[in-house]
């Protein structure tokens, strides 16, 4: 059974939220469609989990409207909240338990029948590889569990009695590489059943592949929004990067952006200038101006990061660059 | 998964639900409920021996008196000093919020904890009886159904303030109140010492705490000497009430 409805997952209209003189959210608006993956991109500090805690119904916005499923989160939080699950950024209470224990518990809290409860959370633990440690009990103090599988056994918590609008707030933190592509398709999977999801995170670079469309904050206000296609403008740009020398100053081709970080220069390029620039940079390197260099597609990070790094370009992306 | 979904109801069952939670509830207090009980024993034993080094040569009324009002003073640091600092550890560590955003009834979060604290409450007045009597050999004559009567409305009270308390006021302040309410309980409160030993405007503020009432009441259950009294049992009540108020609506409020 899936679990479309005819109501958009989550609606948020024009969220203002401040915390003293701080504009938390400041006019936030989006919207998730059921069987949508939605990344909630942006700094720390953008405003990501205010706008969390009210679709929730935790916090009160200051003004607009948020429905999630077709019920007013603000005006009927009860009911709202039969409608979403969240995985918030702390860890879950998984103390005292061990994580069938857990995962049984929340799926019981939220009306799941014995019979089916057994049933899921074998299915999740496979799913997630987390069978080994399905029996052993999480101490007081981070003793007995890890880190990365009290994560996931969080994530297994919300996602164990399915809701038509998922929220997870970094729901890969402390988890290991192969465990995190895991519940990555996880994640997919919950949408292609119909659930609409949205995802907060920092891992911008492994979410490319699972999420439908991107909402970047900064600063409580949405800078762009849209598919990774439309966030990526023209296809024909792509990337140089190198690190080490000193080859600032004009190059032999156009550039249109330049984004230093951590003594690595990464410079955004035309298809057509490629060749110029290959031809450039591999001249640097035998002359031993630069340690080495690479040239990759523009990945999600690169988006975000222009985006993030130039607030003027404005919600239409890197389209008018 | 998909055909599991069906199985997952819109409108759970409260029963089931209530079952769920206080599985929840006792799998975290169970971690420390060994350490609880541990110290109400420590706690019995200290008031008991070491108020008697205080008073040496101590008469049968003293040490009546003194074991008397031990089970009441148990009674309020389960509730009004270990179930803030639970209940302030809950909100940092992220399970309040966790326990907020479910499906779940804002009177059955509070039931949840208020029966589980009762159950970690009251072995303590079994406790200070036993350590009492068998220390000073004391004989008393039990009312056992006005006993667990008392023992239930002081534990609920105590349990419910405390749980106001420390979803009410900002964590750092419940921590410290907490620790007065140590000083206050053991210290200035007519529980273990008659109450005509304090000035009398120290008598009258303690006539609308609910100390000296919850040390009667217990006492009244405990001896025959002394009166069950109603009015007492009013205070008690009053401080529950809005204890349980408070609660409530601290959970139920969105900041």
């Amino acid at each position: 059974m899936r679990l479309t409805t005819q109501h958009p997952a989550i609606v948020v209209d024009d969220i203002h939220r401040s915390f003293g003189k701080v504009k938390a959210n400041n006019g936030i608006s989006l919207s998730v469609e059921p069987g949508q993956v939605v990344g909630l991109l942006g700094h720390n500090g953008a405003g990501k989990t205010t706008l969390v805690s009210q679709i929730v119904g935790l916090l009160k916005p200051d003004s607009g409207r948020i429905h999630v499923a077709g019920v007013d989160a603000v005006a009927d939080p009860a009911r709202a909240r039969r409608q979403v699950s969240v995985q918030s950024q702390s860890q879950a209470p998984v103390e005292g338990l061990t994580p069938r224990g857990a995962i049984e518990i929340s799926a019981k809290l939220r009306g799941g029948r014995s019979e089916y409860v057994e049933q899921a959370v074998e299915a999740l633990a496979d799913e997630l590889e987390i069978r080994p440690w399905l029996d052993r009990r999480a101490l007081p103090e981070g003793a007995g569990l890890s880190g990365g599988i009290r994560r996931l056994t969080s994530f297994a918590m919300s996602v164990v009695a399915p809701t038509p609008v998922l929220v997870l707030d970094e729901p890969t933190n402390d988890v290991d590489a192969h465990r995190r592509r895991l519940l990555w398709s996880a994640v997919r999977r919950r949408a292609d059943e119909g659930a609409g999801v949205l995802l907060v995170t920092h891992n911008v670079a492994e979410i490319d592949q699972i999420v439908d469309k991107l909402v970047i904050l900064e600063k409580g206000t949405v800078i762009a929004q849209g598919t990774i296609d439309e966030l990526r403008g023209p296809s024909d740009l792509v990337r140089l990067t190198y690190s080490g020398g000193d080859v600032d100053g004009k190059k032999p081709f156009l550039v249109e952006k330049v984004h230093h970080s951590a003594g690595r220069t990464a410079l955004t390029l035309r298809m057509e200038q490629l060749e110029a620039a290959t031809t450039w940079a591999i001249a640097q390197r035998a002359a031993g101006r630069l340690e080495s260099f690479s040239v990759s597609p523009m990945t999600l990070e690169d988006v975000y990061l222009d985006l993030t790094a130039n607030k003027d370009t404005g919600a239409k992306g890197l389209a008018n660059v | 998964m998909s055909n599991a979904t069906a199985v997952i109801v819109e409108r759970p069952r409260d029963g089931a639900v209530f079952v769920a939670l206080l599985r929840l509830y006792l799998a975290k207090a169970g971690v420390q409920i060994p350490l609880i009980v541990s110290v109400q024993v420590l706690l019995a034993v200290g008031m008991i021996v070491g108020f008697g080094f205080l008073i040496p040569d101590i008469a049968t009324d003293e040490a009546t008196f003194l074991t008397t009002g031990v089970p009441t003073t148990l009674l309020l640091m389960v509730g009004l000093v270990f179930v803030p600092q639970e209940i302030v550890k809950r909100r940092t560590d992220g399970t309040m919020t966790y326990l907020r955003s479910l499906p779940v009834p804002r009177w059955m979060l509070l039931m949840g904890d208020l029966l589980v604290w009762l159950v970690v409450a009251l072995p303590g007045v079994a406790i200070a009886i036993a350590v009492g009597s068998l220390y000073f050999d004391l004989s008393l004559s039990i009312s056992w159904g006005l006993l667990i009567g008392v023992s239930f409305v002081i534990a609920l009270m105590a349990t419910a303030v405390g749980y106001a308390m420390a979803v009410s006021l900002p964590a750092s302040q419940v921590v410290l109140a907490a620790q007065v309410l140590v000083f206050v309980i053991l210290l200035f409160s007519p529980i273990a010492f008659p109450a005509d030993r304090l000035p009398g405007w120290f008598q009258s503020v303690h006539d609308w705490l609910p100390f000296r009432p919850a040390a009667d009441l217990m006492r009244a259950s405990l001896t025959e000497g002394s009166d069950f009294q109603v009015d007492q049992l009013l205070v008690l009540a009053v401080w529950a009430v809005v204890g349980l108020a408070l609660s409530l609506a601290a959970l139920a409020r969105k900041k």
